[in-house]
């Protein structure tokens, strides 16, 4: 596909699309987690983390505009999520824990299209641009690249590491896989298993804010960003496993590197190409590549 | 049922299994003369889109976001056919349908060996790569976002001239009387009582020596055709398609008019599809915020409310219509909610 005289210049693009691939993988990361972690935990397909990563990009936009500097913005937009979340899962998901998952799945999605709603209300449906805090590009073997999407991929490992030490290192991210395992016993040991599910919900609502603020300067922040990103965190999920951590990285990785070098080859089939290879894996693991076989509730 | 008697009870059985129906669609056509006909359309189109829904939701245990991939995929087929091939809108409906058929019996077998959760969030994946793929992968032949317009292409016939709204409305009316009766039918053989099982306890089933696979993959065809048979008639009623069908913010539209009416019950699909084209008319207008408020009323539903209209609505006309019946003898699988 690649002529020889067009190489010096195919390899710049290469390396320019791997690492727009790995910045796309990890708000992909971010979003998917929060998905993961709530299905592991509490059973639930939490779609309305959609709604938390659009909110974190429109507080990102109106804190920008007021403050002037991007960082205080994503800060606010994950604080506002987390704190969305919050009231989420107290008024909404407190009540339907003990039905199916995909009980959960149609509330969260009526979550989503009423938070949809909400945002139109405030911000109207013209689509905003955020300011990209840094314009610094960097020379990487030759090829100029924006700092700010290393910066993206510099948090997303830094999250990676944080939910890993929280959930192996502290008491309460014991308590978290412990639950996973065995919610009962976990119960039957004096641990309050309904404050561990606000905790784990509020981290994804805000980890899902995070990755909305982050994504806000490299797309334009529009009311139905959430519903246009739902496929692709879907399919993350899927690839990976509903309820793995680590099979979320992975996946989110792939999908992020089929999504970015797709495009160069041919743009449509960035968003065909993901699809299909989550048809292939299901085909051969039902359940994603690192999820597990049976539900133990 | 036990009415094994005389062929008196046959006779009123005949007319009870019947009577509804005609009932229903008999009052749905008499309200022709005070209600508006674009309305009514909408209403018979809507209903036979969540019928396929119900099925699946009631009788099979899945959620099924996607529904709206297999409408577009139906009214693309019809569109296709109508915009590039030939003019007669039955062949077009015919090429629409066989459209839903193919399509779902090639990700069919895919998507029914997956769990129901899964299940979900693969159908609503595939419902967004419809969407992408109409409007700018096939870009060439879909002409994206602009659509295809064929309503001038559509050739007068006979008998019932499609093209005319009100012949339409008469077309569209016994096509959903077949569709219900053909529900009602699969609902009373055992083979719906098989449905059921899978949904309930598919270990049990499978012990039985019934294939859960074959039962799922045959529901899951069944209820996606049916869904695009509503996409052709969709297409041949407002003679223009466009992606806008498959769009994410759509894809709960199905399940919303199928929890409305409630889960499972045979009439809710019409109750709901009836009750959510009212309010889209009323309300839209009046709020200007659709989302916002399906939304909340998705939520409310699903909290307070989840027998819906006619789920609650069935059992106090069954006490009052059939009083001196016996409660068992009217208690027919159909009044079952989805817990």
């Amino acid at each position: 596909m690649i002529r020889g005289h067009e190489a010096m210049i195919s390899s710049q693009l290469l390396i320019s699309g791997v690492i727009f691939g790995l910045s796309i993988g990890s708000i992909y990361f971010l979003l998917a987690i929060g998905l993961s972690l709530c299905f592991g935990l509490m059973r639930i397909i939490s779609l309305d983390q959609l709604l938390y990563y659009s909110l974190g990009a429109y507080l990102t936009y109106t804190v920008t505009l007021m403050t002037g500097s991007m960082w205080i913005g994503v800060l606010a937009g994950m604080a506002f999520s987390g704190v969305a979340s919050l009231a989420v899962e107290r008024f909404i998901f407190r009540r339907i824990y003990a039905r199916d998952p995909t009980f959960s799945m149609i509330t969260s999605f009526g979550i989503l299209i009423g938070g949809v709603g909400i945002i139109k209300y405030f911000w109207g449906v013209v689509p905003r641009p955020v300011e990209v805090p840094t314009l610094i590009q960097v020379g990487i073997f030759g090829t100029e690249i924006p700092v700010y999407r290393l910066i993206v991929v510099a948090i997303a490992c830094v999250v990676y590491i944080a939910i890993w030490f929280f959930l192996h290192r502290t008491i309460v991210g014991k308590a978290i896989r412990a639950a996973i395992e065995d919610v009962e016993h976990v119960e039957g040991l004096g641990i309050n298993v309904s404050r561990l599910f606000t905790i784990t919900f509020v981290i994804a609502g805000a980890l899902s804010g995070l990755a909305g603020g982050l994504h806000a300067p490299l797309i334009m922040v529009d009311p139905s960003m959430g519903l246009e990103t739902l496929a692709f965190v879907f399919m993350v999920v899927i690839i990976g496993g509903l309820g793995s951590i680590k099979g979320t990285l992975i996946s989110a990785l792939v999908v992020g590197q089929v999504v970015s070098l797709g495009s160069i080859i041919y743009a449509p089939m960035a968003q065909m190409a993901p699809f299909v290879i989550m048809l292939l894996v299901l085909l051969i693991k039902p359940t994603g590549l690192y999820g597990s076989a049976v539900i133990s509730r | 049922m036990f009415a094994k008697g005389t062929s008196n009870m046959q006779a009123i059985n005949a007319l009870k299994w019947w009577g509804g129906m005609l009932l229903a669609f008999g009052l749905l056509g008499a309200s022709r003369l005070v209600l508006p006909l674009p309305f009514l359309n909408e209403v018979v189109i809507y209903s036979v889109y969540a019928i396929g829904c119900n099925f699946l939701i009631g009788r099979v245990g899945y959620i099924s976001f996607g529904q709206p991939a297999y409408l577009a995929i139906g009214a693309y087929a019809t569109a296709f056919y109508l915009f590039y091939f030939g003019t007669n809108p039955y062949v077009g409906i015919l090429v629409g349908v066989l459209g839903g058929l193919v399509m779902s019996l090639v990700v069919g077998p895919l998507f029914v060996r997956l769990r129901s959760d899964y299940f979900a969030m693969v159908n609503l994946a595939l419902a967004v790569i419809v969407f992408y793929l109409m409007q700018k992968v096939l870009v060439g032949i879909t002409q994206g976002d602009n659509g295809l317009w064929f309503l001038t292409r559509i050739s007068s016939t006979p008998v019932l001239d499609l093209t005319r709204p009100n012949h339409f409305f008469i077309f569209a009316l016994i096509v959903a009387l077949l569709v219900w009766v053909f529900y009602k039918y699969l609902d009373d053989s055992i083979y719906g009582a098989c449905c059921l099982a899978t949904k309930v306890n598919e270990n049990k089933l499978q012990f039985l020596g019934y294939n859960n696979f074959s039962i799922r993959l045959f529901a899951f065809v069944i209820a996606n055709t049916t869904t695009a048979l509503a996409g052709a008639m969709y297409a041949i009623y407002l003679g223009f398609v466009s992606p806008e069908m498959a769009s994410p913010s759509r894809s709960a539209d199905p399940v919303i008019v199928t929890l409305l009416g409630g889960v499972g019950t045979l009439f809710g699909p019409l109750v709901g599809a009836i009750a959510y084209t009212g309010m889209k008319d009323v309300l839209s207008k009046m709020i200007g915020n659709w989302e916002l408020f399906i939304g909340f009323l998705l939520v409310f539903i699903m909290l307070v409310a989840d027998k819906g209209i006619w789920g609650s609505l069935e059992p106090v006309l069954d006490k009052w219509l059939f009083r001196k019946k016996t409660a068992t003898a009217i208690n027919d699988p159909g009044t079952r909610s989805n817990d």
